[in-house]
């Protein structure tokens, strides 16, 4: 081949995709955070015996899970503030969009998990007078979780790699650094190939977790 | 609500908006054929127990499984033109992209189904004298392949989304369609709710049928 690789701007502008890093860690983790925090609730819906509680939310977990996440992100970012007439910071509507989309794949990990524990156990706690409240944070959640464990680290794992998505909307994470630079240094191998492996090794590593935990799953089962 | 809904925009451009949908589904309908193809020659790799085949292997899978869609999309439209020295249309590359990416989770998707029948069926194979190509193609993978088709249509739906992808590169596809639509009519609004609506349709739809599908095999006693 007679290409000849050129990484010198790469790295002389290196900062620039280190700071695009931050970006992409920050947005991963609030909305993993808040994906978590707004699934229970949801995943608790879904698996309700209530008409009024059950329909709402397993619409909207079958509305995210069956729509592209970057359509999801251009309504948020474009179609949201046409309707409310607030212009959402870029920040904000990305880290929405994706914390949506993750509550409603955690959602159904919640429900199957809460599922999955023996109805013995609730109705135990119920013997003793517990409230519905205590009984599932006490009593049921802590069986449950490590049981949810492995499909939370594969959603997180998802969403890592969906975070790339916000650069479409113009935020400063670590794709939309990448094609700042390529089109500042027409090198566009080099700053993707050293962008690819900035992502694999960001990303890898709840990867090995995960196979951590599933094996630990296995043997324990 | 102040907001004067109108969705005229959407019928008039209804035409495009359904030809970037037969786009859609032709990108996606290609990756995912060729993708089952590039997961199986992955997998054969890495069940050939050859160190020599087995480690590109797991180095492919892993690497395509943990890098961003995008990133893999924007490396094969941009970056590999630049070595290659062919420009590609943003079809082939998506096609590309996409194809190598879901051959990985095809690949891992074949190697679970494959590493779940149990030892006594190769052990009772191999005591009839049957070869290691014919034990896997007579006993093996016919029991795995039951096994393997709902994650294998969970991950064809994975793949109809991540197509949605192929827009920022200019594909013509139901999202490019609908930003070029919405860049003449300055209707975000209607537009893309109007998209996120034929998407649900279609994925919603697709996810019924195969359940029903499945359910099927069950009951013949899968």
């Amino acid at each position: 081949m007679s290409y000849t690789f050129d990484f010198s701007d790469v790295f002389s502008n290196i900062d620039l995709l280190l700071v695009g890093v931050r970006y992409t860690v920050l947005l991963w983790i609030v909305a993993f955070a808040f994906g978590m925090a707004v699934g229970l609730p949801l995943g608790l819906a879904r698996g309700s015996s209530r008409r009024l509680l059950h329909l709402p939310a397993t619409a909207y977990v079958e509305v995210f899970r069956n729509t592209p996440m970057l359509v999801q992100l251009l309504w948020f970012y474009y179609a949201f503030p046409t309707l409310t007439g607030w212009q959402v910071p870029t920040f904000v509507a990305a880290s929405a969009g994706l914390c949506l989309n993750t509550s409603a794949y955690c959602a159904e990990t919640f429900r199957a998990g809460l599922q999955a524990t023996g109805r013995g156990q609730y109705e135990a706690g119920r013997a003793l007078g517990m409230p519905e409240t205590t009984l599932l944070r006490r009593i049921i959640l802590p069986q449950a979780v490590s049981r949810m464990l492995p499909a939370f680290t594969n959603r997180a794992i998802e969403l890592g790699k969906m975070t790339a998505i916000a650069s479409v909307v113009t935020l400063p994470e670590l794709m939309y650094e990448a094609r700042i630079m390529t089109s500042n240094t027409y090198r566009p191998l080099e700053v993707f190939t050293v962008v690819a492996l900035i992502y694999f090794v960001t990303i890898y590593p709840v990867t090995l977790l995960s196979y951590w935990l599933e094996a630990r799953q296995r043997r324990s089962a | 609500m102040a907001y004067q809904w109108d969705f005229s925009v959407v019928s008039r451009n209804w035409d495009a908006l359904l030809a970037g949908l037969g786009n859609t589904l032709l990108l996606s309908t290609a990756s995912i054929a060729t993708g089952a193809v590039v997961g199986m020659v992955l997998a054969g790799m890495r069940l050939s127990g050859r160190r020599l085949l087995a480690w590109p292997a797991v180095g492919v899978i892993e690497f395509f499984r943990n890098t961003p869609a995008l990133v893999q999309l924007f490396w094969i439209f941009y970056a590999l033109p630049v070595l290659i020295g062919v420009s590609l249309s943003s079809f082939v590359a998506a096609w590309i992209a996409f194809s190598i990416q879901s051959g990985a989770f095809f690949a891992e998707v074949y190697r679970g189904g494959i590493g779940s029948i149990e030892r006594g069926q190769w052990e009772a194979g191999r005591a009839v004298g049957m070869g290691r190509v014919t034990l896997m193609h007579r006993i093996i993978f016919p029991q795995a392949l039951r096994r393997m088709i709902p994650p294998m249509i969970e991950r064809s739906f994975e793949v109809v989304k991540t197509t949605a992808l192929a827009a920022t590169v200019a594909y013509a596809d139901l999202l490019y369609e609908a930003m070029s639509t919405i860049s003449k009519s300055y209707r975000p609004l209607e537009v893309y709710s109007a998209v996120a609506a034929i998407y649900f349709v279609v994925l919603f739809g697709a996810s019924l049928a195969a359940q029903s599908f499945e359910r099927v095999l069950k009951r013949r006693g899968a």
